[in-house]
């Protein structure tokens, strides 16, 4: 039993981590009908300038509350940054164009910050330190959980309560959710179309940077190419909860994160891929929009 | 097609003259296929760096047989597919070997190319197989997995003495057959296996298996894969509180592996072939002060060093056969024994393999140096 309550915690782990980065791929998705596929490489950018932020501002310091609250922070706002200028350079102009040219424009704009990375900090692995948290570890009848993982359960699940709350409980969140349903008639209540397109950048980037840092914490060793593993895990984690809908997004990355634990810890790690995207074919055979999408539901 | 006709003819004409412009040059071109980029740069650098110091060295010297030699540095990444296309590349570049690659993968993948058109290759890969094809082109300047692999067994078995074997490996040509050779190994030696699996390489998470891991209560676990994941699965081992120690194929011998699993890394046992500043020799406190000196830093692990010593082993070649003519330098390279290396004496087995099997265990301690603990 508490070998299945230890899959469960790792799952989870690796699952929350999926759903934020998932998040970014869905909230494009839902207003802009876009699939940025740049977003796994800015979670990526998000490990490396998050590790540059500690090491000039924090390294000889040691570690404290304030170092990693600042850290966070800052590379949030970073990669907030860069996702808003990714919109203005490679998607805006292309708003018209057919979806194609966007799609292309997108695995460009990858590539672009994928090499990027490469030149900046150099081809090799970065390590983050390992000190950035403490070390505690709990032990609970046998199921080990470290302050890490709790720090990622925590983080994410406010962040998804709150961005689940400011999508449906605020004026902002409600002309979101009017441009994801038509973006010409938004225009005409007098909605900026133009804002709400950079604050879902804004969002769904700095939710990236959080998963890119907690990926860097957790795992430690980061390199240029990773966005891509996590990006296209996400990716897939945002179409089996419906790609557009935000709970679905959420959803979506945590039964990735468990699906894979649990195949991983009972059948083979070397099948989980394999069952990953079998589960992705069977969802889409019968649910084309997703576990939690409908047709008729308004997708932001 | 009144176009592309007269453009056609221009650029077969461009083709002819680079071609000749390559074969009546009057240098001796030495290529490089390495990781220069991707997860193993760091190891793949190494052997470009220390091929070129060599070069550089024996430039100044006057050269081999009076040319100058040349690099040619093509990055494979530590793919087979890439390692396919730079196979091409410095075959159509006319290099007379190819030091490479780093991976048993990119290596095999490259290899027919290099035999169909006579290139001499030489590699640190330890696959058993990469030496079953018995191409004439190609020598091994390690060893073999299963040399490694019957080493292991016995310390694991009989010296060690434990009592739960767990077996992991990556899905790469090289870790799935030293993970399979030494699991053949520890059954030959009257061990118990309990368990043998397979994680994939670059996953970062490896919870999943060590936790599957924990229920069976081994007291060791070996891993055949690359430092990359080795250090990951280490760190996460103790943090999943299982008690096994740890022990490390020859790839995981590397800086990083020390830095990725942190505090865990203290106790970890490691077996590889003596590390640089182990070796005994002169030529090796030689090679490594140069080469500290030129690039600032000391060659990440002996595999750089077990390249340079193939790229000796040719270059020597050359010069006692005064030719340039491929056969003729393999069939020396056959017969080849005790060259002084900067890893100990080269000598070549008729199928290309290196003779030696000198390995050593390593215990990481807490400053992350390294102790001697076999023997």
């Amino acid at each position: 039993m508490d070998i299945f309550l230890q899959q469960l915690v790792n799952g989870l782990t690796i699952g929350s981590l999926y759903a934020l980065v998932a998040l970014g791929y869905t909230m494009v998705y839902g207003v802009m009908k876009l699939i940025n596929f740049a977003h796994g490489d800015l979670v990526a950018l998000s490990s490396f300038v998050g590790l540059t932020v500690y090491t000039n501002m924090f390294a000889d310091g040691g570690t404290s509350i304030v170092a990693v609250i600042t850290v966070f922070m800052f590379t949030a706002a970073i990669i907030a940054v860069v996702g808003v200028l990714l919109e203005r350079l490679a998607y805006r102009p292309l708003r018209t164009a057919p979806r194609l040219s966007a799609v292309v424009s997108a695995l460009g704009a990858g590539l672009v910050i994928q090499n990027s990375i490469m030149l900046i900090w150099g081809p090799n692995m970065k390590i983050f330190p390992s000190d950035l948290f403490p070390s505690t570890i709990w032990d609970i009848n046998g199921v080990v959980i470290t302050f890490t993982q709790v720090m990622i359960l925590g983080t994410s699940s406010i962040l998804m309560i709150a961005l689940y709350l400011f999508i449906n409980r605020t004026k902002m969140g409600t002309a979101i959710r009017a441009v994801a349903i038509d973006q010409d008639a938004a225009k005409l209540m007098g909605i900026n179309v133009n804002k709400i397109v950079m604050i879902i950048f804004v969002i769904g980037s700095a939710l990236g940077a959080v998963a890119g840092l907690f990926i860097g914490i957790y795992y430690r060793g980061i390199t240029f190419d990773m966005g891509w593993t996590y990006g296209l895990s996400a990716f897939v984690a945002a179409i089996i909860g419906g790609i557009g809908n935000i709970p679905g997004a959420m959803f979506g990355g945590l039964m990735l994160g468990l699906f894979n634990a649990l195949i991983s810890g009972y059948i083979s790690s070397a099948w989980a891929e394999t069952f990953t995207f079998m589960l992705l074919i069977i969802v889409l055979i019968f649910r084309p929009t997703g576990i939690l999408g409908e047709k008729t539901a308004e997708k932001v | 097609m009144r176009r592309i006709l007269p453009n056609l003819a221009a650029s077969v004409a461009v083709c002819a003259l680079l071609v000749t412009a390559g074969s009546a040059a009057d240098v001796i071109k030495i290529g490089v296929q390495a990781p220069i980029t991707g997860k193993y740069a760091n190891e793949g650098q190494s052997i470009d760096n220390g091929v070129r110091l060599v070069v550089d060295q024996i430039n100044a010297k006057g050269g081999v047989l009076g040319k100058q030699l040349e690099v040619v540095t093509c990055d494979d990444e530590g793919a087979a597919q890439k390692a396919a296309i730079c196979a091409r590349r410095l075959v159509n570049e006319n290099v007379l070997a190819v030091i490479g690659s780093y991976t048993s993968g990119a290596t095999e993948a490259a290899q027919t190319t290099y035999y169909r058109n006579k290139t001499l290759q030489t590699s640190d890969g330890t696959s058993n197989s990469l030496t079953e094809h018995k191409y004439w082109t190609f020598f091994r300047n390690s060893f073999k997995n299963s040399d490694q692999a019957t080493f292991t067994a016995k310390y694991l078995v009989n010296e060690k003495g434990y009592k739960k074997i767990v077996v992991l490996s990556d899905f790469s040509s090289y870790s799935t057959d030293l993970g399979d050779s030494v699991a053949k190994a520890i059954v030959a030696a009257g061990g118990n296996l309990i368990y043998q699996g397979k994680v994939k390489s670059g996953t970062q998470n490896f919870t999943a298996v060590l936790t599957k891991i924990k229920s069976m209560e081994p007291d060791a676990i070996y891993y055949s894969g690359y430092y990359t994941d080795g250090g990951l699965i280490r760190a996460q081992q103790q943090q999943l509180g299982i008690e096994a120690d740890f022990i490390g194929g020859d790839s995981n011998d590397n800086p990083d592996f020390m830095k990725l699993a942190g505090s865990s890394a203290e106790g970890t046992l490691l077996i590889n072939f003596p590390t640089p500043d182990f070796l005994p020799y002169d030529l090796a406190k030689d090679f490594i002060a140069d080469y500290t000196a030129k690039y600032g830093i000391a060659p990440s692990s002996v595999w750089a060093l077990m390249n340079i010593d193939g790229l000796r082993a040719i270059v020597h070649a050359v010069e006692m056969t005064k030719s340039e003519d491929t056969k003729v330098i393999s069939d020396y390279l056959h017969t080849l024994r005790d060259f002084p290396g900067i890893t100990g004496p080269v000598s070549f087995r008729e199928d290309g393999e290196r003779i030696n099997t000198k390995f050593n265990v390593y215990e990481v301690q807490a400053d992350n140096s390294y102790k001697i603990v076999n023997e």
